[in-house]
């Protein structure tokens, strides 16, 4: 054979890596909240915006926030945003069917959570402006060990997913400024 | 290095090193950022240009380096560059910047967490794919090699490497940042078993988290903020071949190609801060830069007292800094390192 032409061959190398990190104090105390059935977040003393999870800063201000600012949050709101994933079958899928993720502008004092599941609507059905309600787990059987450092907006373990609560839907222009 | 318009530091802050930080990156990287701009003398909405330096890797998660963006301030949008690699490197992207004049202040910083993580599992992913990382060869190993190498050759003894150890410990006493620092008996410490032969514990660096900000000005602007800027008369860094069994591991022509380039010979050093990561690393950089006995090596204890890696090479620089603006050092080597067993080096020479 030709200098250059044989086959090209693949090697197969699997690795895992494996990371452990403490909760930092402010995502402790979210995590402890969603156990007890509460969303909490902090308030920016400056500029008011509503961080969920708390962040301990406000990035806009950039200044420190802390427990002194911290606020309870509704558990209802409203999708501002979604995004329909279609599974591709890659090493490791475990989903087969397409589903929706959605983002939620939650009611006062606000508050956003991303990347959550929706319940009882078909995926075609999800949209911008549905207004919906956290469906928590029963309190036994919440565990919040996907909660991480960086799980921005999750409340994986304690509120299974949203449910639409049946009320008319917010007009786009009206949550424009909340797409996230 | 006379050509190009001169850059000084101006200000630059440090965060504790430490074993397991109990804050996220961006929090502790928080106070460091606001208390360099703040030593530095001038307002956060004054930086031209921002650099990081950080290792997704080390983090666990990809585009992890932009939530450590938040410590910077996320509005109004900021000019912003990030480096795979030490703070010392994103320090000499932000140099470069500097030189085009349109921009009067950088602000560098690096930060890390290795405690989350396993080093000697995580590091092996860097090297060749093929013949090194299914060997899971560690640094700590390579580093082994290297001393073995360098105490078959009579270049170094295991009583020299715990000296070092035993001096960068007690100089560490006197750094707020540390986390290992006392006195140690070199006999006692070479009474310890080896971790990988022929390194003890004292030849090895802590495993630690934490960060470092420098912040950069034009001569001008330095001129007109800072009563006594640090000037960089000289910064240039070099890379050798990846394949460690291509190099001769007793030697370092790129930290001495960079020495030479950033003018380390052109005048009396009076201190340097090395990155040298193990103890026996610290001769070998001696050696190539030229330092000689008269030369204060690593006041604050160095990377063998405090590690947090991505940052420990921008803490040399924030540490020569401080030897000349809070201990009236007048020029002062600090060095940077990259890749294993001082594959890369970058050197600078700060003058006051």
């Amino acid at each position: 054979m030709t200098k250059g032409t044989e086959p090209v061959e693949g090697m197969d190398y699997f690795m895992q890596l494996e990371y452990h990190e403490l909760l930092c104090p402010v995502v402790r105390r979210y995590a402890e909240a969603l156990r007890a059935g509460k969303l909490i977040g902090h308030r920016c003393p400056k500029c008011g915006l509503v961080y969920a999870p708390p962040r301990g800063y406000c990035p806009i201000d950039v200044i420190e926030t802390t427990d002194a600012d911290e606020v309870q949050l509704a558990d209802r709101g409203v999708v501002t945003n979604y995004t329909v994933v279609t599974p591709v079958q890659y090493y490791g899928q475990e989903e087969t069917e397409p589903f929706a993720k959605v983002s939620i502008q939650l009611d006062d004092p606000g508050g956003a959570l991303s990347l959550q599941d929706v319940l009882e609507v078909p995926v075609d059905q999800v949209r911008v402006g549905m207004r919906v309600e956290a469906v928590w787990a029963p309190p036994k059987e919440r565990d919040t060990g996907e909660i991480g450092n960086r799980s921005f907006g999750s409340a994986a373990g304690a509120i299974r997913g949203w449910r639409p609560t049946g009320e008319p839907d917010l007009p786009a222009d009206q949550i424009m400024q909340a797409a996230f | 290095m006379g050509t190009v318009p001169e850059i000084a530091i101006i200000g630059y802050a440090q965060s504790p090193s430490w074993r397991r930080a109990e804050l996220t990156e961006p929090q502790f990287l928080f106070p460091v950022i606001s208390d360099a701009i703040e030593r530095a003398g001038i307002e956060r909405r004054d930086i031209g240009f921002t650099c990081a330096g950080s290792c997704d890797y080390l983090s666990g998660q990809t585009f992890a380096f932009v939530m450590n963006l938040e410590a910077v301030g996320a509005w109004p949008p900021i000019s912003e560059s990030h480096v795979e690699m030490d703070g010392a490197w994103a320090l000499y992207e932000a140099w470069v910047r500097l030189q085009h004049g349109d921009v009067d202040t950088a602000l560098a910083f690096g930060s890390g967490k290795s405690s989350p993580g396993t080093p000697a599992e995580i590091y092996p992913l860097q090297m060749d794919p093929y013949t090194l990382t299914p060997l899971g060869i560690d640094p700590v190993s390579i580093a082994a090699l290297q001393a073995r190498a360098m105490l078959d050759r009579n270049l170094i003894t295991e009583h020299e490497m715990a000296a070092i150890a035993a001096r960068s410990r007690a100089a560490a006493k006197g750094n707020p940042y540390a986390q290992v620092s006392g006195d140690f008996d070199v006999d006692a410490l070479l009474a310890e078993p080896y971790v990988t032969a022929p390194l003890r514990k004292h030849d090895l660096p802590p495993i630690s988290d934490g960060a470092t900000a420098v912040v950069l000005a034009t001569a001008a602007k330095a001129k007109e903020v800072c009563e006594h800027p640090v000037w960089i008369r000289g910064i240039d860094h070099r890379i050798e071949i990846h394949q460690p069994g291509m190099r001769d591991l007793t030697e370092s022509p790129s930290t001495r190609l960079a020495g030479e380039h950033a003018g380390v010979g052109e005048g009396k050093v009076d201190a340097a801060e090395l990155s040298a990561s193990f103890t026996h690393q610290e001769k070998i950089l001696r050696n190539e830069l030229g330092l000689g006995d008269d030369v204060e090596i690593n006041p604050s204890g160095g990377a063998l007292a405090a590690n947090p890696m991505m940052a420990v090479g921008l803490s040399r620089f924030a540490e020569a800094a401080r030897q000349i603006a809070e201990h009236g050092k007048h020029r002062v080597v600090a060095h940077a390192t990259s890749g294993q067993a001082l594959q890369q080096n970058l050197v600078a020479v700060l003058e006051a």
